[in-house]
């Protein structure tokens, strides 16, 4: 169990406060100690025992773990890593929060993946002449499997192993970061050459684990194959699209103009001011903190009301199941759809 | 007084919901963008509107607790750090515009407004809130006045001083007064707005600003120059505002910074440069189109260039700009801790000003990244060290010194933008005569006769 941060990492914030702005629960309450600056204060007077790592506790479950504060850092501050550490410090135990501890359970073992795929009309496996492997996700197989199914329609070159785990990113964010490392490693075993991931979360994390040459997310994958997409009508008009980044996706593997080179082709692709801000799906947070998940999400569902857009593109699971349940609460038509499922409907 | 019943009376007076004073809090406020400065306050409180702001600087003055006013933190010259414990004043809440008038060309806005917010507002009606400093993402108005914050267009448009017309103010006794107003020309009594603006929280809280702003630009052009060295980039800016040109921008970075930079934004500098030189002009596209091309053709001559690149459009001068203010916090990426310093020089004397700070690294064995303000004569050498080796902080301990030396002797300033706070209290009596800082500790005493407001810093 870890005790200490990466004491360099810690070392590499000046305070200068430029993540500010950037961050969602900086901006909720205008409290220092809820920006990353004032986080990487707290977790300092931890290292050099001016507070008890309890004391991190709520400020570790408050982040979002959304990552926006890194591409605006200068100084280079890997804050997703920090946040890791953090949670790995202080999430132990009966601290560790009991719906994280279920989560876990499931996909610990063989056979809740098993459960979490049973009856569930995922892409049937099968195995393809190249070393391109479609990866399911764990609670992703489950929640969305028309997403997998529509890749492997489009793409007769994927394999489809049953055999795979979860990648570990749930673990690594979550307060098991060594476990969440050895999953992903296991996961590169399991499925050897590439992985394409329809989850820009897992997507980040293995690809900071197993290394990026290995990994590859849909719209990343997609754009190298130059197709060009027939646009998708809806009474006689174009599909008024928007797009809801992936946070790791845009903020660790910086991909983001990919997914919109896409959706251009598809309809008329329509900008969501906040789309590069974090719709408070975050992982396990819209389960841990659903007050403030909501909270996040409220200013996006309003922007998105506004535009009377018709299909939101989503490259996340957490994000699809984020906004399709907020949309409908607020009465919005607008569906929501991953972007994998919206090629598909245009090659139909 | 207790901690236990600041906290209680500062509740009863303001409500619970904008009192903190849990460890965790307290920790979060303890410093700014300061290195190697910090302190625990006994509780932060985060007032909603003048009244209670009011209220609470009373509070203060009966009870004789130290209290700071503090906007986004971002400050270098730790202004607000509570080294004497007492009450961190969060400006957050008061985070609106209030009035943005367009035919009087002013604002009127609540000082936690940050910088950029304010100008994008204002960018709406085809104005501009000129200064800009590096932070101005990040750095609040009330922050931005309390240190006559500077910035990239200081040379043509000046700085924050010079934008500020009126203010709503709470002194140190609780009492609250209104300076100046909406008016160009007002010169009814002793002008306390200029007095107050870079006060650095030690006179007066700002509750209310009235900013002046500008009329937009029609356009703007920006260009890089190489140079061999920071002295022969510092040559090339003189003999560019000797021809008479007042360009908007003229920046540069040496080989140390460039390299830092150009490792966050990619933008293809050319690191193997000993220096860069930024250049740019705004207005309209006639006369900027002549000025930027000038001085293209008066750095292409200078001695010492590698050569003159214009930016191709308005984002890529926009990430040229960006680039630069981040300059200080990329050179965080050489190593664990990065001293700056922020003087002022005669701009005739500055490459050899910059000659000399280049000496003095060599001297003491240690990295010294400068960049800086170059038409202003404003440079920031930053030492960048390894905290944990006491061989070299004891040697930026006397280049430190030794760069100090440097505006005293060129007849320049300890400060030319950053602030004296406690990271330049000890040389302020150097800088000013001893006359004037007596001068200065009276002033205080008017303004803040218990001695409450930002205790420790200017004139206390």
């Amino acid at each position: 169990m870890r005790e200490k941060f990466s004491q360099d990492k810690l070392d590499r914030c000046i305070s200068c406060g430029y993540c500010l702005p950037a961050c969602p629960t900086y901006k909720l309450t205008g409290n220092e100690e809820s920006s990353p600056r004032g986080r990487i204060t707290l977790m300092r007077a931890v290292q050099n025992d001016k507070l008890p790592a309890i004391d991190l506790l709520q400020e570790s479950s408050f982040c979002l773990g959304c990552r926006a504060c890194e591409p605006v850092c200068p100084a280079g501050v890997e804050y997703g890593v920090l946040l890791e550490e953090m949670r790995e410090i202080t999430w132990q135990g009966k601290n560790r929060p009991l719906i994280v501890r279920g989560l876990f359970f499931i996909v610990d073992s063989k056979i809740g993946m098993w459960a979490l795929g049973l009856f569930s009309p995922m892409a049937k496996r099968r195995s393809a002449q190249s070393d391109l492997h479609l990866m399911y996700g764990c609670f992703e197989r489950r929640l969305f499997p028309s997403v997998s199914r529509a890749v492997a329609k489009l793409a007769p070159e994927v394999s489809c192993s049953s055999d795979q785990g979860c990648c570990g990113a749930l673990h690594a964010h979550n307060g098991e970061l060594e476990k969440g490392k050895e999953m992903a490693r296991k996961l590169g075993e399991k499925l050897p050459g590439t992985i394409l991931t329809t989850a820009g979360g897992c997507a980040a994390h293995l690809a900071s684990v197993i290394g990026s040459d290995r990994v590859q997310e849909f719209s990343q994958w997609w754009v190298k194959r130059e197709i060009t997409l027939k646009p998708i009508s809806k009474s006689d008009r174009k599909i008024r699209v928007g797009l809801q980044d992936s946070c790791h996706l845009r903020h660790g593997m910086g991909v983001f103009a990919e997914p919109r080179e896409i959706l251009k082709q598809l309809g008329d692709y329509v900008e969501i001011p906040s789309a590069a801000d974090c719709c408070g799906a975050a992982g396990s947070y819209a389960l841990l903190q659903k007050k403030n998940s909501r909270k996040v999400v409220s200013q996006k569902v309003a922007e998105i009301k506004e535009l009377n857009l018709d299909y939101i593109a989503t490259v996340n699971p957490g994000c699809t199941r984020q906004l399709a349940s907020e949309l409908r609460r607020a009465r919005v038509k607008t569906k929501v759809i991953h972007l994998a499922e919206l090629v598909a409907i245009s090659q139909k | 007084m207790s901690a236990k019943d600041l906290v209680a009376k500062l509740t009863a007076l303001v409500g619970s919901d904008v009192v903190r004073s849990d460890a965790v809090s307290l920790q979060a406020y303890s410093r700014d963008a300061t290195p190697m400065f910090e302190g625990l306050p006994e509780v932060i409180v985060a007032p909603r509107n003048t009244a209670e702001v009011a209220k609470i600087v009373k509070f203060a003055h009966d009870t004789k607790t130290p209290i700071i006013a503090r906007g986004a933190g971002s400050n270098l010259c730790a202004a607000t750090v509570p080294l004497n414990g007492g009450i961190v004043m969060s400006m957050t809440n008061m985070n609106q515009i209030l009035e943005v008038s367009k035919s009087e060309m002013i604002a009127v806005v609540q000082p936690g407004v940050t910088n950029l917010v304010l100008d994008q507002l204002v960018e709406k009606e085809g104005l501009r809130f000129v200064p800009d400093p590096g932070s101005r993402n990040v750095s609040t108005i009330g922050g931005n006045v309390a240190t006559s914050a500077g910035g990239l267009r200081g040379l043509k448009y000046g700085t924050t001083r010079n934008y500020i017309l009126g203010l709503e103010a709470v002194l140190g006794t609780g009492e609250v007064i209104r300076t100046g107003g909406r008016l160009v020309k007002d010169v009814a009594g002793y002008d306390v707005t200029r007095l107050l603006v870079g006060s650095e929280g030690t006179l007066a809280v700002f509750t209310e600003i009235i900013v002046a702003l500008a009329p937009r630009p029609e356009a703007s052009k920006y260009g890089v120059a190489y140079f061999e060295d920071l002295a022969a980039a510092a040559a090339a800016v003189e003999k560019i505002i000797t021809s008479g040109i007042l360009p908007a921008t003229l920046e540069f970075l040496d080989n140390t910074c460039l390299v830092a930079v150009e490792d966050f934004a990619h933008l293809g500098l050319d690191t193997k440069a000993g220096a860069l030189l930024l250049f740019g002009d705004d207005g309209d596209s006639i006369s900027i189109e002549q000025s930027v091309s000038k001085m293209a053709e008066i750095a292409k001559s200078s001695t010492g260039c590698r050569g003159v690149t214009l930016a191709a459009d308005v984002a890529a001068a926009d990430a040229l700009l960006y680039a630069r203010r981040c300059s200080l916090p990329a050179l965080a990426r050489l190593s664990s801790l990065s001293i700056l310093e922020d003087i002022a020089v005669p701009r005739s004397v500055m490459a050899e000003v910059v000659n000399r700070i280049e000496g003095i690294g060599k001297k003491h064995g240690l990295r010294i990244g400068t960049f800086g303000h170059a038409g202003d004569g404003n440079l920031h050498p930053t030492i960048v060290l390894d905290k944990d080796s006491p061989k070299e902080v004891a040697a930026a301990e006397l280049a430190l010194a030794e760069i100090f030396a440097l505006p005293l002797e060129f007849g320049g300033s300890i400060t030319g933008e950053h602030g004296v706070g406690s990271a330049k209290l000890p040389y302020l009596e150097a800088k000013i005569g001893t006359a004037n800082m007596q001068l200065q500790r009276n002033i205080k005493k008017v303004f803040d006769p218990a001695g409450i407001l930002n205790p420790g810093r200017i004139g206390s």
